[in-house]
């Protein structure tokens, strides 16, 4: 059964059809990655799952409930996290305060002023491990904001696989970064999301082909192909629209 | 271990200090210095719950503060003329709980947005509330204003209240007990997440909190305490006029806030304390102290954005390196003249604004149609200045020496 299911998804901005019917199921564990040419609308896809936006037309159910005008915090609630394309942090927060923050919700603290954060030692743990995991242990007092762009996004990361969620968005989660840096990021995104569902959009075609064992194609606002990474390779209607050139470049 | 122990001193510290003032300043003037300051310290930390914690600036924090103390007022009236018992000691807790009621009535449809919209309502409810004070002159007594007598009340601990000092002593308690709470409800999860949704409140949708909600928290505990300053104003002065919630009001906390540093727990009670003592040292001697605060207030914010506390605070790097003594001379090289430059020109403002024709200021007697007297204020400014100006560099390097990492100046030695 699918754990996230797109049908018949629609997305304007006034004149303007960003998503132009759009069916996808997400099987439950899948890697899935989202590609597609610039402005094929693939960051407003996820912009319609987290919440952000909602959809102009069709449905988004995620393990059967319907995500219909559902603000974001209660998306994020039902167990979908995401992670952005420019960074989204708390720049003024401690690194270690950021990653509490995320946890705070899924630990069940909801907005409690009568405990006290630093008597809770469960949930200071739990933030040291993603910490650990994420390879922040050492910036943990640093203010967000001051920290390399690198370090940045795995911080990002980090607060979109802190609570635990079921499934995770990864918005271009190596973009900007230099070749080890994203090889590392890989490595890391591959640790943290093990036994979770993953969707994420990427330019990078040797990252999707790394992780991905699905692939879907975006061009204009719809689905033209989506399958195996090996199939997608082979698809000419893909290689047409988007592909090919990637491929040779890569 | 060691950061607990801190920790705790600081506490103790600051209780010590709020109960010694009055032994060691015990005049009534200074007892009525003390009382204002500890309602303006109040007053200050709850403003800075909403803007410097939760991103919310707020025109009209008076309201609650207003509030409070008219309803701890009409207690008053009412235990005077004994148609309800109470502890004059929990007068404070009417404020803050009609502080609460108001912040959740106004917060439930202003914390939707923060930024323009959330300051634009703020601005619109205290001009209502400023108005309706005029209109409703049953419950706000017209421009007269409401008067109570906190002496009707059950002794407590063999305090009447007939004095300055019983109020003071009530009102240490209250202060502590206020601060403590306001410190600790930065270290929930709500106080923290108000700190997350200030930097970015559309992050914190998506890690599972509403911004609104978060928001929401917040204002109703800053109305919360701002009550507990009106309670602890109207226990003071036992009267309360439409000045008390009107925007001017609102506005000088802003100005103690800002003027404190908002980024620091502690610079809302460095504000009130500064801005209370400027009112009492200044407004006896001079008429121009609006146009001096406003003048502080504008340097505040381009120089010391950060706020007096800021300023303490920026001095930690050179301290922990042992530095802090190499930008004595410094800042006393930029200081006097500083000082030379602002004083003359208080003098020149001063004089430009004196009735009489000769203005007895500071120690000097200047004559307004003397010519002498304005170039010799203008020749003190302008060397003032001048010597302020030749001297910054010399800070400027001080201050990059002081704190310089230990490698650099090592090298530095060496070459």
């Amino acid at each position: 059964m699918s754990i996230l299911s797109l049908r018949g998804l629609r997305k304007n901005f006034g004149a303007t059809e960003i998503i132009r019917g759009v069916d996808l199921g997400i099987e439950d564990g899948e890697k899935h990655a989202i590609i597609g040419p610039n402005g094929a609308g693939k960051s407003t896809l996820f912009h319609l799952i987290s919440g952000r936006y909602a959809p102009s037309a069709g449905a988004i159910e995620f393990k059967g409930q319907s995500l219909a005008n559902l603000p974001p915090h209660r998306i994020n609630r039902l167990g979908i996290a995401r992670s952005f394309q420019v960074t989204n942090i708390f720049p003024r927060l401690s690194v270690f305060e950021n990653i509490r923050c995320a946890l705070l919700w899924p630990s069940g603290y909801r907005y409690s002023f009568w405990r006290l954060l630093d008597r809770e030692a469960g949930l200071n743990r739990e933030t040291g491990q993603v910490l650990e995991k994420i390879g922040l242990a050492g910036r943990a007092e640093i203010p967000a904001g001051e920290i390399a762009y690198s370090e940045q996004r795995a911080l990002e990361l980090g607060m979109a696989i802190a609570g635990g969620a079921e499934l995770i968005l990864l918005d271009e989660p190596v973009a900007g970064m230099s070749h080890s840096e994203a090889d590392k990021a890989v490595e890391l995104i591959r640790r943290v999301t093990e036994g979770k569902t993953l969707i994420m959009v990427e330019h990078d075609m040797n990252i999707v082909f790394e992780l991905a064992d699905r692939i879907s194609v975006l061009v204009y606002g719809e689905v033209i192909a989506s399958g195996a990474p090996a199939e997608i390779r082979a698809n000419a209607q893909v290689q047409e629209a988007y592909l090919g050139e990637a491929l040779s470049d890569a | 271990m060691k950061a607990l122990a801190a920790k705790w001193g600081l506490w103790g510290g600051y209780l010590a200090v709020l109960l010694l003032l009055p032994q060691v300043f015990d005049s009534i003037l200074a007892i009525s210095i003390f009382n204002q300051m500890a309602i303006a310290i109040v007053f200050a930390l709850s403003y800075n719950m909403l803007l410097g914690q939760g991103g919310m600036l707020s025109f009209g924090h008076a309201v609650y503060f207003g509030l409070g103390g008219f309803l701890a007022v009409h207690v008053l009236r009412l235990m005077e003329f004994e148609a309800v018992y109470f502890s004059i000691a929990l007068i404070p807790l009417i404020g803050g709980l009609t502080g609460l009621l108001a912040g959740i009535f106004a917060g439930s449809f202003s914390t939707r947005k923060a930024g323009t919209v959330f300051a634009m309502i703020s601005l619109g409810i205290g001009e209502l509330v400023a108005a309706s004070s005029l209109i409703f002159t049953g419950f706000f007594g017209g421009e007269a204003g409401v008067s109570g007598d906190r002496t009707f009340g059950p002794p407590l601990f063999g305090m009447d209240f007939f004095s300055d000092t019983d109020v003071y002593y009530l009102a240490v308690f209250w202060v502590f007990v206020s601060t403590l709470f306001m410190y600790l409800f930065t270290r929930t999860p709500a106080g923290r997440m108000a700190n997350a949704v200030r930097d970015n409140p559309e992050r914190a949708e998506f890690i599972g909190y509403s911004a609104r909600w978060v928001r929401f928290i917040s204002f109703c505990a800053a109305g919360t305490f701002a009550g507990v300053a009106g309670g602890l104003f109207a226990l003071n002065y036992e009267f309360l006029t439409d000045e008390n919630l009107n925007l001017v009001t609102s506005g000088r906390v802003l100005l103690m806030a800002y003027i404190g540093g908002l980024g620091f727990f502690i610079g809302p009670i460095i504000g009130a304390i500064i801005l209370t003592l400027m009112n009492f040292l200044l407004s006896n001697y001079t008429e121009l102290f609006l146009l001096y605060l406003g003048i502080l207030f504008v340097l505040t914010v381009l120089f010391l954005p950060r706020g007096f506390a800021g300023f303490i605070m920026m001095h930690q790097t050179a301290w922990l390196r042992g530095r802090l003594h190499g930008l004595a001379l410094p800042y006393l090289l930029t200081g006097l003249p500083a000082l030379l430059f602002i004083l003359s020109a208080v003098c020149l403002l001063e004089l430009s604004h004196a009735s009489e024709p000769v203005l007895h200021f500071l120690g000097l007697s200047l004559a307004r149609d003397s010519t002498l007297s304005w170039a010799g204020l203008v020749l003190g400014a302008g060397l003032g200045a001048f010597l302020t100006a030749r001297s910054t560099p010399r800070l400027r390097r001080a201050w990059e020496a002081a704190n310089a990492p230990e490698t650099r100046v090592g090298r530095e030695r060496a070459s």
